[in-house]
């Protein structure tokens, strides 16, 4: 049974619309990513659920039990909801050291002394932050209030727990280990995360399904390859992926049974689409949506261009190529030795190129580009 | 020895490392020298004590004043019963601004109470009013005539006397100046209240804490640094507080350590009011290390503020309507009914009898033939008023230039220098005039700029001796408000000017002060309004000639010519407030930014 469902949730701030008639189910035990741009709605939606905003309209359940809808005025506080919430800035109390910053919930629900301290205690172990436990927030690094933040809200143990770009303001390095470590922590409560983030490498490394937003509409809600390879429209596909995908636009010249022959920087190619959802017509404006992975160079090419610039990260060079009035993106495994200005022959390698519709963005299929 | 010279060069290539150097030394005599000549008068025989002390000469040292204070036949007269009269007016008044201030600032900053607006500027007026201006008022309404004298405007239109504790004494010293204060504690607290991060809050709820928790566990401990600092503000003001206390305590002769150390000062023993000034210091320096004690420590305030946007709102519901009107009526009880009654007490030829034969303009316009009131004309055409108000604008305005500036400079200095030795050094300097009683100052002044230094000249009767008291007084407002606006631009800001090769002084005229003009301005303007509307700094200070409109006021409120005074007072209030509006309005300053919101 799913554990939390979103229905025709909408809000609105003034006469700017926030979240835009999201439907949204998340299983039990899954770990969801709220995915977009800044201003998307994203942490709305999680506050939504939280009970910390109310929704303009829609119904809200969280686990089989209805705790918010507009229409029946129903509005469960946040207390009553069970969720734990993980804060962008920890929100730790400054007053309170971190034994009490963790205990203050287990306080709040009578807990005797003996099992707070138990559980601190665990918990403290947990998040190996033993050391720390009566010292005060002001004199712990980011790193440690952040674990003291998470130790915080798995306290109380609910099985539900909201994580409001909690690691966005870690460096690198240390937030590298803390993926590491929500994702550890994820399987060992064995309980349902749902993540904020607008780093769409976070989302696709630690979840099970993302959800991606912009401007408070839902764009897609899939599984992390599923939104990498079969993006849903182009903003869905430039928004994943680094270095962003090509987005190349297309003309459609000529529709067969199994190919579409396309005229694009001068090129007439062939389209073969392998699974796709609508019709195309003769003279169609199109996008092609083309991985820099999926470009390979090669003398047996089929396109023509001239090497703009080189960048070398040693596992993988991205190389930037100019064909026509395109400038391509291509990302070659290995470190390779081009010059600029270089002369070289390029193709479309894989059956993973996907067609989208220039009017609305919309994927229309996805295939491989041959020689006519 | 090349080393240390170009070590010292290079200090002082920094404009801050100048300024904090020159400022501190400056700082040393306008604020510590004084203390120190403060000590040494309580060890000294005076001109006035030559008869007491038997067989002394002039400045010999002596302890007599130290005995006479603390070991003698008459110090529970002089000096217990003040002191611990001080202590319970000072006590009751932090109290009362402390529960009405942060009232309010809850009520205005956390629930859904109507005229929000009207009651957040209407409660900035007891502060701009002089502080006896609450005093005043009470002794307007409420007088009895038990004490002689004529009755109060409440008792005309009631037939109801009050008694005397509730006319005169502690319990209206307490109220007025309790409320007089009540903007710092609005302020202070308010500004932390709005600040705050909704989210810690927020993540109390979430775990399960009541509102009542929440309240008590999360957002009263947070506030408490800016609840201490209220405490800190106001005990040390109320404690050195004399006019409120002429006001309501002369007439049942109700003494406090101010009171008994002006007449000392002023009567046959200044040596036991300098004593009394050391003490009233040592009191006050103490209450400024307990604060630095309690806020100093381990937990730091500094993560408080971060997004606020949402915070919750508390719902009155259907005590909505009924707390919003008794919010309003308090606020308008403490800001307009007093101008109201001096301005009625104004017009009012024989006090007490309030019928509209009895009313009268020439206390405003009357010409001075008049027999009555020892021939003074009415205050907008007496000679002794223009004087004063003039003396008073001068005053003002010059020591505002000089407070205001020398903030603006050691705000840049204690900002750019943060953490340093000498930095703390400056800072703790120029917030030390705070804590110093302003009569207590003003005496320390007198003794020392009545003698000549070498080519410094004595500045006796002269109105630099108020202008220089003055400008110290009320650094503290300044440097305050100069570092907050130093602190909020990043030091990016200059450096980029610095690489152009700007120098320093048009990095200061034509970058720093227009980004943050409004709050410089501010730093002049709270000392331009504190110095229109002192007394107890000004009242040894002064000679006839260079006599302000609060001198004045008192004069004739010590001749009993009440219509007088409340005409003046009404004048200096209308002043204040006019110019604080016309500044606010010009330049976006405002007095709460001196004081830390």
């Amino acid at each position: 049974m799913p554990e939390i469902i979103l229905e025709n949730v909408t809000k609105r701030f003034g006469k700017s619309i926030a979240v835009n008639n999201v439907n949204l189910e998340i299983s039990d035990r899954s770990f969801i990513s709220l995915l977009g741009p800044s201003g998307c709605g994203k942490t709305t939606i999680l506050r939504m659920v939280a009970g910390l905003e109310t929704p303009t309209s829609g119904n809200i359940y969280i686990d089989g039990k209805l705790v918010f809808s507009s229409e029946k005025g129903i509005n469960v506080s946040p207390a009553k909801r069970g969720v734990g919430f993980l804060f962008q800035n920890y929100a730790l109390w400054p007053h309170m050291t971190v034994y009490k910053n963790i205990a203050f919930g287990l306080e709040n629900l009578k807990w005797s002394k003996r099992d707070i301290r138990a559980r601190v205690d665990e918990l403290l172990k947990m998040l190996k932050i033993e050391e720390y436990e009566s010292r005060y927030p002001s004199e712990l690094s980011g790193g440690q209030q952040q674990r003291v933040a998470i130790a915080r809200t798995l306290a109380t143990g609910s099985k539900i727990l909201f994580l409001d770009e909690p690691l966005s303001n870690l460096d690198a390095k240390l937030r590298n280990d803390m993926r590491v470590e929500l994702k550890r922590l994820h399987e060992e409560t064995d309980s349902t995360f749902v993540y904020v983030t607008h780093d769409q490498l976070e989302a696709m490394t630690l979840s099970t399904k993302i959800c991606l937003l912009n401007k408070g509409v839902l764009q897609q809600y899939a599984s992390p390859l599923d939104i990498y390879n079969k993006p849903a429209n182009t903003f869905v596909a430039d928004f994943v992926g680094n270095p962003s995908t090509n987005l190349v636009d297309a003309t459609v010249l000529d529709v067969d049974d199994d190919k579409i022959a396309l005229e694009f920087c001068g090129n007439t190619l062939a389209f073969v689409p392998k699974d796709s959802e609508g019709r195309l017509q003769t003279g169609q404006k199109v996008i092609l949506g083309v991985r820099p992975e999926l470009i390979s160079v090669s003398e047996n090419g089929i396109m023509d261009g001239e090497i703009y610039s080189i960048l070398p990260s040693g596992m993988e060079t991205v190389l930037k190529i100019e064909a026509g009035d395109l400038l391509l993106t291509a990302v070659i495994f290995g470190s390779v030795d081009y010059k600029v200005h270089q002369k070289i022959k390029f193709s479309f390698i894989t059956s993973r190129i996907v067609l989208f519709d220039k009017a609305d963005g919309k994927k229309i299929a996805i295939g491989s580009i041959q020689n006519m | 020895m090349k080393a240390f010279v170009y070590s010292i060069r290079n200090y002082f290539s920094k404009p801050q490392n100048v300024i904090l150097v020159v400022l501190s030394v400056l700082l040393f005599f306008m604020t510590l020298l004084p203390l120190v000549s403060l000590v040494r008068e309580t060890f000294i025989v005076h001109p006035a004590e030559l008869p007491v002390i038997k067989g002394s000469k002039l400045n010999d040292f002596t302890l007599y004043h130290w005995k006479k204070v603390f070991a003698d036949k008459s110090s529970s007269t002089i000096f217990y019963r003040p002191i611990k009269n001080s202590f319970i007016i000072s006590i009751g008044s932090s109290a009362t601004a402390l529960i009405t201030g942060g009232l309010l600032a809850w009520l205005i900053t956390r629930t859904d109470m109507k005229y929000k607006r009207l009651v957040s500027s209407l409660i900035m007026l007891p502060y701009m009013m002089p502080s006896w201006t609450l005093a005043l008022a009470w002794r307007n309404i409420f007088r009895n005539s038990y004490s002689g004298g004529s009755i109060g405007l409440f008792t005309a239109l009631t037939g109801i006397e009050m008694p005397n504790w509730f006319c005169y004494g502690a319990f209206p010293i307490i109220i007025a100046l309790g409320i007089h204060y009540a903007p710092f504690a609005y302020i202070l607290i308010g500004s932390v209240l709005r600040n705050m991060d909704a989210n810690l809050e927020e993540a109390a709820q979430l775990l399960h804490a009541s509102r009542f928790k929440i309240l008590t566990k999360v957002t009263f401990p947070i506030t408490l640094p800016a609840i201490l600092s209220t405490i800190l503000l106001v005990f040390s003001s109320s404690f050195g507080s004399y006019a409120v206390i002429i006001f309501l305590g002369s007439a049942t002769k109700y003494q406090v350590l101010t009171t008994q150390m002006f007449s000392k000062l002023n009567g046959t023993n200044p040596g036991v009011g300098y004593v009394m000034s050391v003490i009233m210091i040592t009191i006050g320096v103490s209450i400024l290390m307990f604060n630095q004690f309690i806020t100093g420590t381990r937990k730091s305030y500094t993560t408080v503020t971060g997004k606020s946007g949402n915070i919750s709102v508390l719902r009155l519901k259907k005590w909505r309507g009924m707390i919003s009107w008794l919010v309003l009526i308090f606020v308008l009880l403490v800001a307009v009914v007093p101008l109201i009654s001096f301005a009625v007490e104004s017009i009012t030829d024989v006090p007490g009898v309030y019928t509209l034969d009895n009313f009268t303009l020439r206390y405003w316009i009357g010409a001075a033939e008049r027999n009555a009131n020892n021939g003074e004309a009415g205050i907008l055409r007496n000679p002794n008023v223009w004087s004063a108000l003039w003396n008073t604008m001068k005053v003002s305005f010059i020591a505002a230039f000089i407070a205001g500036t020398i903030g603006v400079l050691c705000g840049y200095a204690t900002a750019k220098a943060k953490g340093t030795k000498m930095a703390t050094l400056l800072t703790n300097l120029a917030f030390f005039p705070y804590l110093m009683p302003s009569l207590a100052f003003g005496a320390t002044y007198l003794a020392m700029l009545s003698k000549q230094y070498g080519p410094i000249p004595s500045f006796y009767g002269t109105i630099w001796m108020l202008v220089i008291a003055g400008s110290a007084k009320y650094l503290p407002f300044a440097s305050r408000s100069g570092y907050n606006a130093m602190m909020q631009i990043g030091n990016s800001i200059e450096e980029a000017a610095v690489i152009m090769g700007v120098p320093w002084w048009k990095r200061m005229t034509k970058i720093i002060f227009p980004i943050q003009k409004s709050s410089f301005i501010s730093g002049y303007l709270l000392p331009f309004i504190s110095s229109m509307r002192e007394y107890s700094l000004y009242a040894l200070l002064c000679v006839p000639a260079t006599r302000v409109l609060t001198t004045l006021l008192y004069a004739y409120n010590e001749r009993g010519i009440d219509q007088y005074a409340n005409a003046i007072n009404l004048l200096i209030i209308i002043i204040v407030v006019l110019v604080n509006l016309i500044i606010n309005k010009v330049t976006g300053a405002s007095i709460d930014r001196g004081i830390g919101g």
